[in-house]
């Protein structure tokens, strides 16, 4: 009955990669869905190296959302910024388009959401703090 | 579904029977979100379509035959809404495109003009964001100050907070909803139309969601304005209506300049035509009226047994709901008119309704608009289920079932 929500996605959503407290005032970035209220707050750490040491996210909201932001999570960590980029655009040009193909692994619990279009925010929603967080620290000059 | 609407038989009603009048109910939906829109039966789709058809013309502008029959369709559709709330005269009715812009008209139109720095603003806790955010921007604007009437424990309005903080001279404004479209229960207008008028204040109604359940008399609510929509209470999408005391609509700005609003135009100036038809610049939305006073006479013609029915499967889901357990169900054990929202522990309110979808369920969850209320009650969202007389006991049954189903899966 429930194609939206997998095994697999219930699986993601009930243990979060990257769930964590993320205090107000202490976030690099927030997202708001304004058709719900729904809110995430994330925090990067970068290694000295340069890469996503780790995306912490505190989530208020749905299974679709925590799923959304557990996969973003596992797939970024390791990343340069310049590989995160490359990624969130091609996550952007597939979420509700033209889906997922077998290498992005469970993200291809979203191919089909198109057909429950309210939920495509719901799935963007860690994607837009990420964006956000980035553009900060470009302007940070970090 | 047969059999179901048989039980829902005793007491003399027969929602089976008014189903019928909603072509769309043919699809095997349980329509549980009437609180967001209510479908809209064959007599109002054949009143906006005859319209087109048969008398189509812009009205008030024209002096042929068809020009002629859409003015008097057009304001005969104002006389009838004018009678179902018992206003002095058709002229107290200014046709809007719904709740939110009658309440800006006012607030922008007369409300900014009579408030000024230390002066008070009063909205209630349980105000959806349109009956929220006119009046906190006019308040900001103006140097004035928003202020909550509280809400008791029970969910309905603190009374005795209101009248203690209400301020003669310096409270100039109170802008309070009917019924919440949260909690579901009907407010005492003319209890805040009294104080507030002692203290020479105005108060205008969010009449939204109370339209469709509850007979309106503005007489009765001794209120100043009240504003609906049209899409709520059986009729079109776009069109609404605000009433208000004639003396006061005088004193109201238009806030839409164009055609058909003014009486003459300078270079430099204008004057503006008779009320109600100043507020109405531009092309009015003359078939929605017709559908509008279409959805008057079916409303007319429900029978009080049609409400107690509505009534008794909002009870009936609040108590079956809250008998699970984990859920919370949120507003008054009495009194509830027509609607109940509730929360699943564990279980987001989106995926509550999308469990429920996937049986044909379709209820509503978010913060319904509602973000300074659902603050008060500690919650970031809610789902909601909300009825209308078609609906039936055995469709109450699929909800509370889904509800389970979604705590199996989630939990």
């Amino acid at each position: 009955m429930n194609q939206l929500y997998q095994a697999k996605l219930l699986e993601q959503a009930k243990q979060p990669h990257g769930a964590g407290a993320v205090p107000r005032g202490t976030e690099d970035a927030e997202a708001i869905n304004p058709g719900c209220g729904d809110e995430i707050r994330i925090k990067l750490s970068w290694t000295p190296e340069g890469t996503l040491e780790r995306l912490v996210h505190e989530l208020h909201g749905c299974a679709v959302s925590a799923a959304s932001a557990s996969l973003a999570a596992k797939r970024l960590e390791g990343r340069t910024r310049k590989e995160i980029e490359a990624i969130s655009a091609a996550f952007a040009a597939r979420l509700g388009r033209s889906g997922f193909e077998e290498e992005w692994g469970d993200f291809q619990i979203f191919n089909g959401i198109e057909r429950y279009p309210a939920r495509i925010h719901c799935a963007r929603l860690v994607w837009q703090a990420l964006a956000q967080a980035l553009a900060r620290e470009n302007q940070a000059g970090r | 579904m047969k059999e179901a609407a048989s039980q829902d038989r005793q007491g003399g009603f027969d929602p089976g029977g008014l189903r019928r009048a909603f072509a769309i109910l043919g699809r095997e939906l349980a329509w549980l979100d009437n609180a967001a829109t209510t479908h809209r039966p064959e007599a109002v789709l054949r009143a906006m379509d005859e319209f087109y058809r048969k008398h189509n013309a812009n009205p008030r502008r024209s002096v042929h035959q068809l020009g002629t029959e859409a003015t008097l369709a057009y304001e005969g559709a104002r006389s009838k809404v004018a009678a179902f709330l018992g206003a002095s005269a058709p002229e107290e009715v200014v046709f809007t495109a719904g709740t939110t812009a009658g309440i800006n008209l006012v607030a922008n139109g007369l409300a900014r003009w009579e408030i000024g720095p230390g002066d008070e603003v009063w909205v209630s806790a349980a105000e959806h964001h349109s009956n929220w955010v006119p009046w906190q921007q006019v308040a900001r604007r103006m140097g004035a100050t928003l202020k909550v009437i509280p809400l008791k424990a029970d969910g309905r309005l603190d009374l005795e907070a209101f009248h203690k903080g209400l301020e003669a001279h310096r409270t100039k404004w109170v802008a309070v909803t009917w019924v919440s479209n949260v909690l579901g229960v009907e407010n005492e207008i003319r209890a805040v139309c009294e104080a507030a008028h002692a203290a020479e204040a105005r108060v205008l109604v969010d009449g939204a969601q109370g339209m469709a359940h509850l007979p309106a008399d503005v007489q009765a609510m001794g209120c100043d304005f009240l504003a609906f929509s049209g899409h709520k209470m059986y009729g079109p999408m776009g069109i609404g209506a605000l009433w208000g005391r004639r003396e006061l609509l005088e004193q109201m700005e238009p806030m839409i300049y164009g055609g058909e609003m003014i009486a003459r135009v300078e270079d430099g100036d204008s004057t503006w035509t008779d009320v109600p038809w100043r507020f109405e610049g531009g092309t009015p939305h003359a078939a929605g009226a017709v559908g509008l006073a279409a959805a008057v006479d079916w409303l007319r013609e429900l029978p009080p047994a049609a409400h107690e029915h509505e009534a008794a499967l909002a009870r009936q889901a609040a108590e079956e709901l809250a008998a699970l357990p984990g859920v919370r169900v949120w507003g008054p054990a009495e009194g509830r008119l027509s609607l109940v929202s509730f929360s699943v522990e564990g279980v987001h309110p989106h995926d509550v309704a999308q469990v429920l979808d996937n049986r044909g369920v379709e209820i509503r969850a978010g913060h319904l608009c509602a973000q300074p209320l659902l603050r008060r009650l500690g919650v970031e969202s809610v789902a909601r289920a909300s009825f209308f007389p078609g609906n039936t006991a055995d469709e109450v049954r699929r909800l509370v079932e889904g509800v389970r189903a979604a705590q199996e899966l989630f939990t």
